[in-house]
């Protein structure tokens, strides 16, 4: 048969986000795959050494626009371990609600987008609008919807208004209350499993080998989340489950997503039993004239896709010297992607690449 | 574990320089001409996650240093490699061989720096559209100039005021 090059992306309705991928397929067989990044390049980590370290928290969120909380978590980070700034107790406990929080809209928004594309339209809108009750919340706490800025070197900047540890509560009933609707239309549904069982399977020793993080190794069956391994914020006080699954197809990495989801709103609901009171900010000296020790710090966390990094250099100054992210779409949006596309079907393509759980703009940066 | 890869390293490899942080972090540096070496027999020794490689400019040495974040998957234990080269006619080899999710990476920096990195199998661009004189993530490539340049008839704010 005649080998045919096509073009999945940018432009195409099983694409999330800006990215697209060059396939070479004979027939409906995917023959080879490459991951074609750069739409969304805006160079950050080279405008982040012409900024001071203030003013990059507005750059550092955009660039993970799903989920920019954890983003400004490991600047913040590495900036405290720089400069050797302590954060208090409750700012701890605080970062954790507020991480927890998002990593639940982040979820949500991926299952709108994994829902969408297997044209479960009534689940999306369901994911989206309860997303949006998680918005509602950052609006209140932080004054944004999407962009926050709230984590600062030190803490959090203000403390919970009056009354949100209630409102928090309220919200997260109104969508755990839902859990059972979603299992019945969306996960526990026959078309769900047929359509994503044994679809872009990958086997343990592979996504070890080929540096999958998150979900793509949690759902091999590998217990391996930095929450557990390296606690940071308030995780090491609070007792949760890592959720696994063991085959390593869509359907597992999809149901891993859901099980985190619930874990995480009862990990909120055990860090707000034990808040502890007392200050969320220690001060920092003046911004405008904070220079940072020489130095260099690699500081990770789990953002709701896996292994978040950043590696941060600093020669003294008032500004960073090179900032460098590993973001968990990276290898899994140009690795792993290409691996798992080779003997495709070309009607799986959006399937396998959205329960990768691909964020363009965190590959591009 | 870090204690004992610290004396393993220095052990087999020559010209190796091993440091702590603060917070127990092991930093090894060393020649260019072993880091392969080094990070395979880490591999062995159960770092198998290639986190990061990254790239540093220092233009007042006139060195690249290039860092190499290897990390546990289930133990709390991440070392960082770092190995200095030439600012001039910078070249390494691909370590591809050893970590296959380094291909990507390699690609970035040599798009954005300029190493060549000798066995990669296809260094093609990644992000950039456009071909720079000088790397753009060089410390002497001059933002400023080339937005001028490419923006020419849109003024600074400055200069308009």
């Amino acid at each position: 048969m005649r080998e045919l090059e096509l073009f999945f992306g940018p432009q195409h309705l099983g694409m999330v986000g800006n990215f697209s991928i060059t396939l070479k397929v004979e027939g409906d067989r995917i023959i080879e795959a490459t991951a074609n990044p750069g739409y969304l390049h805006r160079g950050f980590e080279k405008l982040m050494e012409y900024r001071t370290w203030i003013q990059n928290f507005p750059l550092v969120c955009r660039i993970n626009v799903v989920e920019p909380d954890h983003m400004e978590m490991v600047y913040a980070m590495a900036v405290e371990k720089l400069a050797n700034i302590e954060v208090p107790e409750r700012a701890q406990y605080v970062r954790s609600i507020y991480l927890e929080l998002a990593r639940v809209g982040s979820h949500l928004f991926g299952l709108w987008a994994y829902a969408n594309m297997l044209g479960f339209d009534t689940v999306a809108q369901w994911a989206m609008y309860h997303r949006d009750l998680i918005l509602d919340l950052f609006e209140e706490l932080t004054g944004g919807r999407v962009y926050h800025i709230y984590i600062w070197p030190g803490g959090v900047r203000r403390d919970f208004p009056k009354g949100f540890e209630d409102k928090i509560v309220t919200t997260l009933h109104t969508i755990g209350g839902c859990v059972p609707d979603y299992d019945e239309t969306f996960f526990n549904n026959r078309l769900f499993y047929e359509r994503a069982k044994n679809i872009g399977t990958i086997s343990q020793d592979e996504a070890v080998r080929l540096g999958g993080v998150g979900q793509v190794l949690r759902a091999t069956g590998a217990k391996s989340d930095i929450r557990k391994i390296e606690p940071y914020a308030a995780y090491s006080k609070v007792d949760f489950e890592v959720p696994i699954r063991k085959d390593g197809d869509a359907y597992s990495r999809v149901w891993v997503i859901r099980d985190e989801m619930i874990e995480s709103v009862h990990m909120i609901f055990k860090l707000l039993d034990n808040l502890p009171t007392g200050e969320v900010y220690n001060r920092i000296p003046n911004p405008f004239k904070w220079t940072i020790p020489p130095g260099d710090a690699y500081v990770r966390v789990e953002s709701s896709r896996g292994e978040l990094g950043l590696y941060l250099v600093s020669d003294g100054g008032d500004k960073p010297y090179r900032v460098h992210f590993r973001t968990p779409s990276y290898t899994h949006g140009l690795v792993i992607l290409e691996k798992l596309l080779k003997n495709a079907s070309i009607a799986d393509v959006g399937n396998i690449m959205i329960s990768l759980y691909v964020v363009a703009p965190e590959i591009d940066r | 574990m870090s204690d004992s890869m610290n004396k393993k390293l220095k052990a087999v490899f020559r010209g190796i320089k091993t440091a702590t942080g603060k917070d127990g972090r092991l930093s090894v540096s060393t020649p260019p001409e072993n880091a392969r070496d080094v990070l395979r027999s880490l591999k062995d020794e159960g770092y198998t996650h290639l986190a990061l490689i990254s790239c540093v400019d220092w233009i007042d040495k006139q060195k690249f240093e290039l860092i190499y974040i290897l990390s546990s998957y289930f133990e709390n234990e991440h070392i960082i490699l770092r190995t200095s080269i030439p600012r001039e006619n910078a070249k390494f080899t691909s370590i591809i061989d050893t970590f296959e999710n380094a291909e990507p990476y390699e690609r970035e920096i040599h798009e954005l720096f300029g190493i060549d990195f000798e066995g990669h199998p296809r260094q093609i661009p990644l992000f950039l559209e456009r071909n720079y004189e000088i790397p753009p993530f060089r410390k002497d490539f001059d933002t400023r100039a080339y937005v001028k340049q490419l923006f020419d008839e849109i003024p600074f704010v400055e200069e308009d005021r």
